[in-house]
Parts: structure tokens; C-alpha cells; sequence
């Protein structure tokens, strides 16, 4: 299967702290792949080091063959014409109408005429389920619809991969099921690789075609979610089962409570 | 004794550290907004966004009209009524209306103007970029492509030079307006005569200096603002500290400007 994304051997350090400490995994045309982990694992560094919005110290980040962990500031804008992405808090900009933020990417890259963008601005609300949305701000609309309508401009420009960036944080249930059936409808229908950040785990079961598990800055397990699901890791098993007890744990006993507060005495 | 001096000298190296990077990440700002603003238009690479250039005209001139013909209004009368106050005494009442137009067209449009601006559109301008920055909304255009220097700051940078000298001209003809009603209805001046007076005492370099101290203090207010705007860390707590030092630094460059330039213009022009 041709490789889309290629991340080779990539370490992002925040002062001392190598915060991705040699990551490298590749992403599958085609594919739906979840990039899961606990809070501070890592994840979201990873994802900003893809998009280009940081650099890392070391190492590749390949998308369609060329570089973006070195790739001139140009240059990279032109390989992000080439993925749209969906951010955590939407990013849909509130002086803009709800139609003029999907019409923004199709005003900046390309030169088509206005009413041509208007009705693609229609065609790709009506894909997330938001027709007749175009005028009213994002002041006027809930989170999921918001989500929806992020989702609508990352998709403006037909890009070939979507990046999601926790698509279900901040939503009920029911609204999260809807974006996380959006994500597996528009990836089928558009043939798009989808790029998901998560921690939710039913979330990522439901959609992922592949899963990468990163811990402490590193990859420690990868595959279908059959395979996670089956690993014998314990940390694994214990954050897919949300457990408290396991290689990370957070109760504490009388003397560690002692230590902590009066030091080793 | 020996660790206070070194903590005394390590936090005055930490200070300079500071501002050094400061001042990199300002004249980065600078370099980049040449690119987009001045060179990146000319070479066809990309326009200054007419449409957002034309909603930051209107935001910052057509909303600011009013506040700043009643600010600039009201120096004008109190201008005129101090000067009378002295010139009575010498019987120099008429000269009311030369000292109030030199004064508004060198020294109180360009500044009081500014002031205004630094208030009204500078504390605007951090707060929606600051905003922009904890929501995501500046990495959502750099990860769409769009260089967010171009988008966001060049039409906002651009706007507040044309404008702010436009409004400081404004200011200028409505202080002298303030100054005209208290002169011919309050101290009896002749109103043919005061208006005689005051176009008078004025020569060209009087407006000329006026408009250039507006074109200097645009740029601060516009650097200031963008930059401090593009700066903010954290959440609404960050937004609400960036604003308020934006003002405060605005207000406090204009001063510090105004003294230069009326110093360069007095001895070298």
C-alpha cells in the first residue's frame, strides 16, 4: 500500500525534555489511523510537528515525498494545500460568516469565480450536514455544529489527508458519534487518509482502520484494532481499559503521601 | 554579600536576555510584514486582501470619527480659553486663535489623536489577535497556507498608516473649530478675525510636521499592537494583560516619539 506520511526517527525537545523522543511510523493511503495516547504522551506535539506549525530537533516528517521537518516556510505552505486539518476548539474565525470560513482556503489558493465558490461553499456544508448554515456566525452555532462546519473548510480544497485533532473533545455522546461518523462517511466518499488524535477510546475503536499508541515520547504499539485490543503491553491494556492500576499508577500509599510532602526524612 | 551580587547581575542578564529576544522577535515582524505588505503585492506572490484592508479602514477611521472630533473639539476650547487667560494681560487677545492652530497642527492633533487610536483601535487590535492566537484561529491560516503576517497584520499595520494622519488632519481642523467657538462666543473675539489669526500664524511645515509625527506614531501603535497581539500566552488572563500593555506602551512610545520628533524638527528642519 502506497505511504502517504512517512515519520522517521522524530525527537521534539522542549528545553531538556525530549517531549517525541524517536518516533517512526508510516501512514497508508487510504487509511484511517488513530494516534492515541494519555495526556502529555506526546500526541498533540507529534500532530503540530506534522502540520508544520513546530519543527523537531531531529529527524523526517514525509508527506507525498517531500520534507516538512526542513522544508522552507514556501515550501511548506505548499505541501499544506495538500491536507486540511480539524483543530481541537474548531479555529473557525468569528469575524467571518459560517459560508465565508469554508469560502476562505477557495478565496486564498485558488481563482475560481465567486458564485463557483459559493456553490461549492453549499456542496461541502450540505457533505457535513449544515445546508442553509452559510450566514449566520459561529457565535450562532453550537460546538457540534461548529465541528462540522471546521470540518467543512478543511475539506474545501479536496485535500488528501485530514488531520483531526481531538474531533470529539468538548462534545456530548451523541454529537461526538455523529462527527465520528462524519469522519468515516467523508473518508470513504472523498477517498481521503484520516488523521485522528484521541484519547477518547470508543471513539477510536469505532473509526480506526490502524492505531498508533505513543507513551513518554514513543511509539509503543501499532496495528489494526484488533491488535491493540489483543496486546499483551500492560500499559496498553490498562489505558484502552481505563484502569488506574497498572504501569502508571496514581493511587498512592500512607508513606508515599509522606514522602511526597515532607521529602525522604 | 557575594550571592546578591550575583543574583543582582543574573537577573540584569536575564532582563537584557529578555528584551534582546524581544527585539528579534519585533524586527522579525518587521522584515516579514515588508515581505507581504510592500514586496509580495508588487511581485504578484500575494495581495494585501482589499476586502480586510477596507473593513480595518472603516474600523479604524469611520468608527473613530466621533470620538475623536469630541476629543479633539474640546482640546481646542480649553486650548483657547488657557491661552486667553495669559494673552489678556498683555492685550494680546487676538493671538487666541494663532496659538491654537500652531499648537493643534504641531503638537496636540498629531498626539491627542494618537493617544485616541493607541486606546480605541491598538487595544482592539491585541485583543482580536490574542484572541485569534488562544483560539487557534492564527495556526488554523498558517496550517491552511496563508501566511498569517499577510492576512492579519498587513491590512491592519497598513490601515491605522493611511488613517491614523487622516483623522490626525481631522483632529487638527476641529480643534481649531473648538478653538474658533470659545474665541467669537465666550471671549468676544471677532470671528472673521480670530479665523484671520489663526491661518495666519500657520505655515506649511507646521502641517507637514503634524503628518509626519502621525506617520511615526501609526507605525508604533501598529508594531506595538500587532506584535504584543501575536504574543499572548495562555488564556483570557493572557489577552487581558497583552491589551492592557499594548495601551500603556503605545501611549507611553507616542510621548517618548513626540519628544524626538519635535527635537529633530526644531534643531535640523
Amino acid at each position: 500500500m502506497k505511504q502517504v506520511i512517512q515519520i522517521q526517527n522524530v525527537i521534539k525537545r522542549f528545553g531538556d525534555r525530549a517531549v517525541l523522543n524517536g518516533i517512526n511510523f508510516n501512514i497508508h493511503e487510504g487509511e484511517t489511523l488513530v494516534i492515541m495516547g494519555g495526556s502529555g504522551c506526546g500526541k498533540s506535539t507529534l500532530l503540530r510537528n506534522i502540520i508544520g506549525l513546530m519543527r523537531p530537533e531531529e529527524g523526517r516528517i514525509m508527506i507525498f515525498g517531500k520534507d516538512m521537518a526542513s522544508a522552507p516556510d514556501e515550501e511548506r505552505n505548499q505541501i499544506r494545500k495538500s491536507f486540511g486539518m480539524l483543530f481541537q476548539g474548531s479555529a473557525l474565525f468569528n469575524s467571518l460568516t459560517v459560508g465565508e470560513n469554508v469560502a476562505l482556503p477557495l478565496k486564498e489558493h485558488t481563482q475560481l469565480d465567486e458564485q463557483i465558490i459559493k456553490i461549492i461553499v453549499k456542496v461541502k456544508l450540505e457533505l457535513v450536514g449544515l445546508t442553509g448554515f452559510e450566514g449566520l456566525k459561529p457565535y450562532e452555532i453550537s460546538g457540534g455544529m461548529k465541528k462540522r462546519v471546521a470540518l467543512a473548510r478543511a475539506i474545501a480544497l479536496d485535500p488528501k489527508i485530514v488531520f483531526y485533532d481531538e474531533p470529539g473533545a468538548g462534545l456530548d455522546p451523541i454529537t461526538a458519534s455523529v462527527i465520528d461518523h462524519l469522519i468515516m462517511d467523508l473518508s470513504k466518499k472523498l477517498k481521503m487518509t484520516s488523521v485522528v488524535v484521541t484519547h477518547e477510546m470508543k471513539s477510536a475503536f469505532r473509526i480506526a482502520d490502524r492505531m498508533v499508541m505513543l507513551h513518554q515520547g514513543r511509539v509503543i504499539a501499532e496495528g489494526t484494532a484488533e491488535d491493540i485490543r489483543n496486546s499483551t503491553n500492560p500499559y496498553v491494556h490498562q489505558f484502552i481499559h481505563g484502569e488506574m492500576d497498572g504501569p502508571d499508577h496514581f493511587q498512592k500509599t500512607r508513606d508515599d503521601y509522606l514522602k511526597g510532602i515532607f521529602g525522604n526524612v | 554579600m557575594l550571592t546578591k551580587i550575583n543574583s543582582f547581575f543574573g537577573s540584569l542578564g536575564k532582563t537584557f536576555r529578555d528584551c534582546m529576544g524581544e527585539l528579534s522577535r519585533i524586527r522579525k515582524l518587521m522584515e516579514e510584514f515588508f515581505y507581504w505588505g510592500i514586496i509580495a503585492p508588487f511581485t504578484g506572490k500575494r495581495g494585501i486582501g482589499r476586502e480586510n484592508f477596507a473593513r480595518q479602514l472603516t474600523f479604524m477611521g469611520n468608527e473613530s470619527l466621533f470620538i475623536v472630533f469630541l476629543v479633539s473639539t474640546s482640546i481646542g476650547a480649553v486650548l483657547a480659553l488657557q491661552a486667553a487667560y495669559q494673552l489678556k494681560q498683555f492685550g494680546a487677545l487676538l493671538y487666541t486663535g494663532a496659538l491654537v492652530s500652531v499648537s493643534m497642527a504641531r503638537e496636540l492633533g498629531p498626539v491627542v489623536t494618537a493617544i485616541v487610536i493607541a486606546g480605541r483601535v491598538g487595544a482592539a487590535i491585541t485583543a482580536e489577535l490574542g484572541t485569534m492566537k488562544v483560539q487557534e484561529e492564527v495556526d488554523a491560516l498558517t496550517t491552511m497556507g496563508i501566511p498569517p503576517i499577510s492576512f492579519l497584520i498587513v491590512p491592519r499595520m497598513l490601515a491605522i498608516i493611511v488613517m491614523l494622519p487622516v483623522l490626525t488632519c481631522l483632529s487638527f481642523a476641529v480643534g481649531i473649530f473648538g478653538g474658533f467657538l470659545v474665541g467669537s462666543l465666550c471671549l468676544g473675539i471677532d470671528a472673521n478675525l480670530y479665523m484671520k489669526a489663526s491661518f495666519d500664524a500657520l505655515v506649511a511645515k507646521d502641517i507637514l510636521t503634524g503628518l509626519a509625527k502621525s506617520f511615526v506614531f501609526a507605525a508604533l501603535i501598529g508594531v506595538i499592537a500587532t506584535h504584543t497581539g501575536l504574543s499572548v500566552k495562555g488564556g483570557a488572563d493572557g489577552v487581558g494583560k497583552a491589551t492592557t500593555q499594548s495601551v500603556v506602551a503605545s501611549i507611553i512610545s507616542v510621548i517618548v516619539a513626540d519628544g524626538f520628533c519635535t527635537a529633530i524638527f526644531f534643531y535640523v528642519f
